[in-house]
């Protein structure tokens, strides 16, 4: 029952914390040679994890985040390399197996240093594959992983998943205050809200525009004709004024913040909150972070060729695919910085040092950098 | 007392904390400390699990013990080294900046006490064992551990009031933090299970807090970790 609970409370709050005890956990029969996963302690990750694994026999090693998903935590240092060296040692799965190698999820690269959980563990680690039901075929084939495996994807069920789970809230939030404050105008915010953040979603990316911020103007825009139409035809006033006005606000509030709902964009409210000098909200940092920097510009992504030391950590790791490795195979390429979200994840698992986010001088060009208001 | 659950809280300024611990739980909690340094043995070692700013540390040195300690915030160790700086600690207070998972670093050392105050209500269950089963390690014969800290309240009645007075503060805390703590459920039990002979066992606050002394056996040879 409690368990359900929380399955319904993680779909519908996804954008809040859901705890789920840590330690190791067996699925299936696992044995001295079986592989071990790692995951953070966000109940319904685990839960989602443990039916894509039905079937298979591994041990799954549930580290603290917070109780928030791998890729959040990571990115918000809730999921750290400490979180994966204390697992490892306080669990006990040294005595549980023969062999010395944790799969990690390749999402919890912004925060677990893989070098680092080498160093204080003298366990291996090696990168899983994005999905949980990739796992299956990457433990069939030899843990060998495919293109498919590190980068992410936003298919449609993946858009409904988020579209439900970051709606909610505000519908709640936003039918409380219509309920408590023109109960008349309650219907037509649900109706007109889901309607539009539906089309947000699911047409996201045929959407115009590289920055959330500029599609939410889009369809904005689109919503402010439409208005604009209706007032036109109803002289005496538009019956979907208020709806209208209640839609293009609230596609505003997201479009702002698609860093934490879209996989391939990063977030506009984070970098313009740093630079209106916000250091904090709770626990989140915004200025000053080498994240918001390099939103705003302020540090560059570099890559000195020389140095690198070919440990295709760079491209094995970043989800969107900005690295490449060379014909060779022996050094990576920075082949598409347009794709960074500033996630960071290259920066920490760069072994060499040739990734860095310089400071850049603000007299010269933005170039490839952001651009904001 | 719910006061603990915004330990979280104070723990990100770590200036101002023991200042305000200290005012949160009421003055307790300095009295606490007071009275572990008061019932300690001058010139005897002692390792401190979570050591924050030092608070306790200074008080054992002033009492004539040399403390070893260690905490997972570098931003507490950096307040405990410039305690030691400021209060002239010396080479009686060292700190090192390491989790509970670290311990192993202490495992060819000895000590005559073990101590941690709120610290345990932090921790999951398999770092707790851990920490207990090292504690046990580093600990001579006849060494013993105090543990001061929340737990929940015994009986059924006291524990609901418990529960439901720490809850807004639980919320409150998890959104600024979204990290919390967990009031201990059977320390004593734990203890036991590592090899310790659970002493002194002093509950106060409504029974919602307690400071826990266990020995651990005088000529044990079993020095692995449970």
């Amino acid at each position: 029952m409690m368990s359900l609970l929380k399955t319904i409370w993680g779909l519908l709050f996804r954008l809040f914390p859901c705890p789920a005890p840590t330690g190791l956990r067996e699925i299936g029969h696992p044995g001295p040679q079986s592989p071990v996963l790692v995951t953070c302690n966000f109940d319904l990750t685990i839960k989602r994890l443990k039916k894509a694994l039905e079937g298979l026999d591994v041990w799954l090693l549930v580290a603290q985040s917070g109780g928030v998903n791998v890729w959040c935590a990571a990115g918000g240092d809730e999921f750290n390399t400490h979180s994966v060296v204390s697992a490892i040692k306080t669990s006990g799965i040294g005595r549980k197996v023969t062999h010395r190698t944790i799969i990690l999820p390749p999402l919890s690269g912004p925060g677990v240093s893989i070098a680092a959980v080498r160093k204080a563990t003298k366990w291996n680690a090696r990168w899983g594959p994005v999905r949980a039901e990739d796992i299956r075929r990457y433990i069939k084939t030899g843990f060998r992983r495919d293109e498919g495996m590190r980068r992410v994807t936003y298919t449609l069920t993946e858009r409904l998943d988020t579209a439900l789970g970051s709606l909610f809230p505000f519908y709640l939030l936003g039918g409380a205050l219509f309920a408590l404050f023109d109960p008349s105008l309650l219907v037509n915010y649900l109706l007109v809200a889901t309607a539009a953040f539906l089309f947000f979603f699911l047409a996201l990316d045929s959407i115009p525009g590289e920055r959330g911020i500029v599609k939410a103007g889009y369809v904005a825009l689109a919503l402010l004709v439409t208005l604009a139409i209706t007032e036109f035809y109803h002289p005496n006033g538009s019956p979907y004024r208020s709806s209208l006005i209640i839609a293009v606000v609230m596609i505003f509030v997201y479009g702002s913040e698609l860093g934490g709902l879209a996989p391939h964009l990063p977030s506009d409210l984070d970098p313009f909150l740093a630079r209106l000098g916000v250091g904090a909200v709770g626990n989140v940092a915004f200025a000053g972070t080498v994240r918001t920097e390099l939103l705003n510009g302020y540090r560059e992504l570099t890559y000195d060729h020389e140095i690198c030391e070919g440990c295709r950590n760079c491209f094995e790791i970043c989800p969107q695919g900005v690295w490449r490795m060379g014909e060779d195979s022996k050094r990576a390429i920075l082949a598409d910085r347009d794709k960074c979200t500033a996630c960071r994840a290259c920066l920490l698992q760069c072994q060499s040092g040739a990734i860095q986010a310089k400071k850049r001088d603000r007299n010269e060009p933005a170039g490839n950098s952001y651009i904001y208001l | 007392m719910f006061s603990y659950v915004f330990m979280k809280i104070l723990e990100t300024r770590p200036r101002s904390y023991d200042r305000n611990i200290n005012r949160a739980s009421l003055g307790k909690i300095r009295a606490i400390k007071r009275q572990i340094a008061n019932q300690a043995t001058p010139g005897s070692k002692v390792l401190e699990i979570g050591c924050g700013t030092g608070e306790l540390a200074g008080m054992l040195v002033a009492a004539g013990c040399n403390v070893e300690g260690f905490d997972l915030s570098p931003s507490m160790v950096g307040a405990a080294r410039e305690r030691i700086k400021s209060e002239g600690l010396g080479d009686s207070f060292t700190v090192h900046n390491a989790g509970v998972d670290s311990m192993d670093i202490f495992a060819d050392r000895s000590y005559d006490t073990v101590v941690s105050t709120l610290v345990f209500s932090e921790m999951s269950d398999d770092e707790r064992r851990y920490a207990l089963a090292n504690a046990y390690r580093v600990l001579s014969p006849g060494g013993k551990i105090i543990i001061a800290d929340e737990v929940s309240p015994r009986s059924g009645v006291l524990r609901f009031l418990h529960s439901m007075t720490r809850a807004p503060a639980l919320l409150g805390t998890y959104l600024v933090t979204s990290a919390t703590t967990r009031p201990l459920d059977d320390i004593a039990g734990e203890l036991t299970a590592a090899g310790f002979v659970v002493g002194k066992y002093a509950r106060s606050q409504g029974d919602s807090f307690a400071v826990v002394v266990a020995v651990k056996p005088a000529g044990d040879k079993n020095d692995e970790p449970a």
